[in-house]
């Protein structure tokens, strides 16, 4: 395996995501967890732009930057500012929390070595931002359609949801 | 390596703080000349050394860090804040050769990477552990977040029209048709609104309410820190007078055949009209309510942004204006 420079940025960017999410987990305050998620969000930014597909590490940055200063202000506003997350302590319920993740983890892992992957390496590096689009609006036109349909019905949903709650008290 | 590759970020880096010192006294010589005052005249002639003596005395002012305070985040936050808004002048071309970085998605770029200063901002009012530090950094982020919207949409017309996301392709395009002020008046409008309100400039300055809210989400900050969110503010000023110059107003493109002007200078000169601009508006704008805030930004931006990329979809279709379009 030879060295380069593309092998030394995916490292660190690979531990500066396992890290930040890693922070994530242990942290105990709101604001800080918020910080490292964004941490972990902008390193794989950087292994997009590794990739050769720097629109989707601009997108990624765009969204999650939107979504954790969001998840911030809620951060703000739900918790106290001296509140600290008291340290997990291990009961049955955790036990099967625990089991339920694991047994995903598998499934997922196990549909992962079942897809068979292409024999032959795509080329990436003349992409352009004209061939994303006409692949999602020509070829890939309903799968678009339906997810987006699918985040309005939750969006309209998390509404109804939310106003309901007001009304009961 | 190109010895040009470390050597250019660091004249840019020269150039923008050259530019905030002088952005300050001429804003402040500017609004005192338009409320009939004379501005600053006592340190160097014609006031030239003021926001040097200004800066100076910044930097040997005392470090306080309020003792509640959460320091490490407290140190972190103007950094966070000062880097997106440096990192955003690496995508933008000045001349034809003179540019850092020529990558395809650079309009996109800008948008994502200046939305990160949002984080930091959001951090320092938090961290400060003080109420009028947090609201106005929730202020902040609130108002950045909204008219974060119009401004993406109110873009994707020249997107459409220039059928590329590379700003030195925007201005090739506009170099062949007509300058996207004319033909994108509607997206000009409100991309102007909207880089105002990103700003955090009047009339959109509630972030920094001095009459509410003592100063903002930099309350608790002094010297070298307080320094970093004032060049952070002025360094957007920076790169949103570039992008607006390449995005409506040609880029270094000369007007009228007047090619014997350098395209620098054209660049130059557009650059400081709309710094001017900015600085016009701060003088004679009150600051807007802060309910009539979310509604402008929800209620008129957005949906004239979204009427602009229908109209410029039909008009693109119009065989006599597709030339424009």
């Amino acid at each position: 395996m030879n060295i380069s420079g593309e092998l030394i940025a995916f490292f660190i960017l690979s531990v500066s995501a396992i890290g930040g999410a890693v922070f994530m987990m242990n942290l105990t305050r709101v604001m800080h967890m918020a910080l490292a998620l964004a941490f972990t969000f902008f390193s794989i930014a950087g292994v997009f732009i590794l990739l050769d597909a720097p629109f989707l590490a601009v997108t990624q940055i765009l969204i999650y930057t939107g979504a954790v200063s969001i998840l911030m202000i809620f951060g703000i506003m739900l918790t106290k500012h001296k509140d600290e997350e008291n340290p997990p302590s291990f009961d049955i319920k955790k036990l099967w929390s625990l089991i339920g993740v694991g047994a995903f983890f598998a499934v997922v892992l196990w549909i992962i070595y079942q897809s068979p992957f292409f024999t032959s390496e795509e080329t990436v590096t003349d992409f352009s931002v004209k061939m994303l689009g006409k692949s999602i609006f020509q070829q890939y036109m309903i799968p678009f359609e339906v997810t987006s349909i699918l985040l309005l019905v939750a969006l309209i949903g998390a509404a109804v949801l939310a106003k309901r709650e007001e009304k009961r008290k | 390596m190109d010895i040009w590759v470390i050597l250019g970020p660091v004249i840019m880096l020269f150039l923008v703080l050259g530019f905030v010192t002088y952005a300050i006294l001429f804003e402040r010589k500017v609004i005192g000349w338009i409320q009939n005052r004379v501005g600053p005249t006592q340190v160097g002639p014609w006031g030239l050394l003021q926001t040097v003596a200004d800066v100076l005395k910044l930097l040997i002012k005392e470090d306080i860090i309020p003792r509640k305070a959460d320091v490490g985040l407290f140190k972190l936050a103007p950094v966070l804040a000062f880097i997106p808004a440096f990192a955003v002048i690496a995508v933008i071309p000045f001349t034809e050769s003179i540019k850092f970085a020529d990558i395809a998605v650079g309009l996109l770029y800008y948008m994502s990477i200046s939305s990160i200063t949002i984080i930091g901002v959001l951090l320092g009012g938090w961290a400060s552990n003080n109420k009028y530090s947090l609201l106005g950094g929730m202020r902040s982020a609130a108002q950045m977040v909204s008219y974060e919207i119009p401004l993406v949409l109110s873009v994707v017309g020249v997107i459409m029209s220039a059928g590329s996301l590379n700003l030195t392709e925007i201005v090739h395009a506009q170099q062949t048709g007509a300058w996207f002020i004319f033909p994108q008046f509607l997206g000009f409008i409100v991309f102007l609104i909207a880089s105002i309100a990103e700003l955090n400039r009047t009339p959109f300055d509630l972030p920094e309410a001095e009459s509410e809210l003592v100063a903002g989400y930099h309350t608790e900050y002094t010297g070298f820190r307080f320094a970093f969110f004032m060049l952070t503010e002025y360094t957007y000023i920076f790169g949103m007078a570039s992008l607006i110059t390449i995005l409506y107003l040609g880029g270094w493109d000369a007007p009228f055949g007047l090619t014997f002007i350098p395209p620098l200078i054209w660049f130059i000169l557009k650059f400081s009209l709309f710094v001017f601009f900015l600085f016009w508006l701060r003088a004679t704008m009150p600051r807007i309510r802060g309910d009539q805030l979310m509604e402008f930004a929800w209620k008129g931006l957005l949906p004239l942004a979204i009427f602009n990329i229908f109209l410029t979809a039909i008009l693109k279709e119009v065989s006599f204006l597709s030339h424009y379009f």
